[in-house]
This record gives structure tokens, sequence and C-alpha cells, in this order.
């Protein structure tokens, strides 16, 4: 009987530390797959729009108010502040690829040569600094309205995350864990909510699918009135459970954006979007 | 003149005591606010501070400022036990997350 148990506890662990060593790719699917079957009438792409794909009043509500996106103030400013140049001459264009549109699908992205997860929020404050201009501050703001704006030229394009080399693979596995772990006095995990309780409601709220999450960052949330980054809505998440909220743009919040990210490959970007 | 002098040692008596309990309890205080900052601290490096700690360590410092012992005891104390509640589930979920992976 013992040794039974033994074997028992053997093969369970075994199980284990298969799905942990599973692959990106193997993980993305298992992802994926999960949404698609728990909530079997919703498009893969309609993953993207949140709650809204899951909750038709809510979403009718979210349709009329779209006529006219409360956003659009910012959005537009945002596009101004991308061309305007720095005092150099140069402007935001000069550090991107395609003259940094339509590459909102490819960040955050692993810099090699760095060993390190960069964001598209990171790599706009980079090119300022390089540029001899002050790094703005992280989460909202002017960064949140540039990063809006990058966004929007990137509309349709799919999300295509890489994981490079092993220690890409390291930033990811950082960032999955961070996800799947319990923290705060309330003792949930991003996951607790996000799949576990998908779909159902805390207080008033029906909680959003983890897959699309990053389709459509920065959000314009009725609640702040205003863009805010992921990272902002990363310490919220934070907040709500008690958990100490990080910095933006700090390396656990980045690897957990790297993460997530790649669990959406194949999304279509359709942000900046508005939230409640 | 016996009853006076009596009273007047009571009264000493009474003034050393209530400094002797006060100086202990000072102590008490900052010893109890130190043991919560260091496993503040832990709680810190394990990546799993928990944002109710912070505010009741301010609260404790408060209340040390104020002289007021006790009430920085008793913070400091809840601070000290919320963190050795967050360092468990630091190491809890060192292994606990695979349970979390989606089926």
């Amino acid at each position: 009987m013992k040794n039974l148990l033994n074997i028992l506890v053997i093969f369970t662990s075994l199980g284990c530390i298969n799905i942990a060593n599973a692959t990106p790719e193997q993980d993305k699917e298992t992802f994926q797959r999960f949404y698609m079957e728990r909530f079997p009438d919703v498009s893969k792409e309609d993953f993207g729009n949140g709650v809204y794909a899951l909750d038709q009043d809510a979403r009718d509500q979210w349709e009329s108010m779209s006529d006219f996106p409360p956003y659009e103030d910012d959005l537009e400013a945002g596009e101004e502040l991308f061309n305007n140049p720095f005092k150099n001459g140069k402007n935001y264009a000069n550090c991107f690829k395609n003259g940094g549109e339509n590459i909102r699908q490819n960040y955050p992205k692993f810099d090699t040569e760095r060993n390190s997860v960069i964001t598209l929020e990171l790599a706009i404050n980079e090119c300022r600094m390089k540029n001899g201009e002050s790094a703005l501050p992280y989460q909202k703001g002017d960064i949140a309205k540039i990063s809006a704006y990058m966004a929007s030229t990137s509309e349709g394009s799919l999300i295509e995350i890489k994981v490079p080399n092993d220690n890409a693979l390291i930033a990811y596995e950082e960032g999955k864990q961070y996800f799947y772990s319990k923290r705060g006095q309330l003792n949930f995990s991003c996951a607790n909510c996000h799949i576990q309780n998908v779909g159902r409601k805390a207080r008033s709220e029906t909680l959003s699918p983890a897959l699309g999450h990053p389709t459509h960052f920065p959000v314009y949330r009725m609640a702040w009135q205003n863009f805010g980054t992921l990272h902002r809505r990363f310490a919220s998440c934070n907040k709500q459970v008690r958990a100490q909220p990080l910095a933006g743009q700090s390396e656990d919040y980045r690897n957990l954006e790297y993460f997530l990210t790649y669990m959406s490959n194949g999304l279509p970007i359709n942000g900046p979007a508005s939230r409640k | 003149m016996k009853i006076k002098s009596l009273l007047l040692s009571f009264l000493i008596f009474l003034s050393c005591l209530t400094t002797t309990v006060q100086a202990a309890t000072q102590s008490q205080a900052k010893e109890a606010i130190l043991t919560a900052h260091n496993l503040w601290d832990k709680t810190k490096t394990a990546g799993h501070e928990w944002n109710t700690i912070k505010p009741l360590m301010a609260q404790a410092t408060q209340a040390l400022q104020e002289n007021d012992y006790i009430t920085a005891i008793a913070l400091a104390k809840k601070a000290s036990t919320q963190s050795k509640l967050a360092l468990v589930q630091a190491e809890r979920e060192k292994t606990n997350w695979l349970n979390n992976l989606p089926k």
C-alpha cells in the first residue's frame, strides 16, 4: 500500500514537472484551448474585447459608448507627442523600426544583448533618453498617450511575441510563475480571477479572460478618467488583493507582460480601448 | 507628620514605578518595531509584500513618537504577524503555483 502511494506521488510529481516544463508554445496552446472550451460561443479574436466578449449587456453599453470614444482627445495628443521633434531635431520615429508604426504587436520583446524584456513603454523612454530628453513617468500621462497612438497604428496586426533563447525562456518562466502565484493578504493569483473564475462575478464586476488582456492596452478606464498602461493595471490588481504593487517597468512586471502577451499570440491588436 | 512622610514616600515610589514601566515599554516598543521591520524586509526580498504592512509600520512608528508605547507594540505585533503570513505564502507558492495552471 505504501509502495503504491509512493508510486502515485512520483507520477503526480512527474506530471507537475511536465506541466511546469512545457514549452511556451505548449503553454499557449493549453491556455488558449482553456478559454475556447470554457466559452465555445466566443471567437478567439473576440477575447481581445475582454469582459465585453462574455457579457452582452455590458457589451451593448460599451459599443454605444464607442461611437464617441472617451479617449479621442488623449489619442490625438499622443499622435502629436509622437510626431513632435526632440530638442535635437529627431523624434520617436527615428528610434523604432518602420518609423514606430505597426510595431505594437512585437512588444514586449527580449533583448538578447541586454538579457532583458523590453516593453514598448520602456523603449519609448529609452528613445527619449538617447535623444537627451528626460524619462516620462510610467503608468499614465504622456507615455500612455504615446503608447496608445503607437498601438492604434497596429490595429488588426496579430501579436507575435518570440522567446529567442534560454535567457528569454527564464524571463518567460518568471513571468509565468508570477501570473500563477497567489499573493497579497487575500491570497489571490492573477489566474485565480482570470482563469479559474473567469466570467463569474466579483461583486458587480465580471472577471475578464486573461486571453486577450494585452491586445488593447493602454486602456482608458472610466475609473481613471485617462489612459493607463498595462503595468498600471497590474498595480491595480495587486492592490485589489492587498499585495504591494511594484513600480512600473520593474523586472517582475516586464516578465509578467512578456508571459501574458505570449499567451495572446495570434490575437489582433485592438487598442487603445475603453473599459469601466 | 508621620502620615505626611508616608504619603510622600508612597508618591515617590509611585513616580519611580511609572518611570520604570514607561522606560521598559519604550524599549519594548522599539524592539517590537525593529522585529516587525526585519520581517517586513524579508517579505520584500521574497517578492510577497502585502500592502497592509506598510501602513501598520507607519502607524506603529507614529505611536512610538507620541509615546503611546502600548499602541506601538500592538501595531508592530500585528505587522509582524502579517509579515510572517506573507512569508508562509511566499514559501508555499514556490511550488503551489503549479496547481493554478489551466488543466
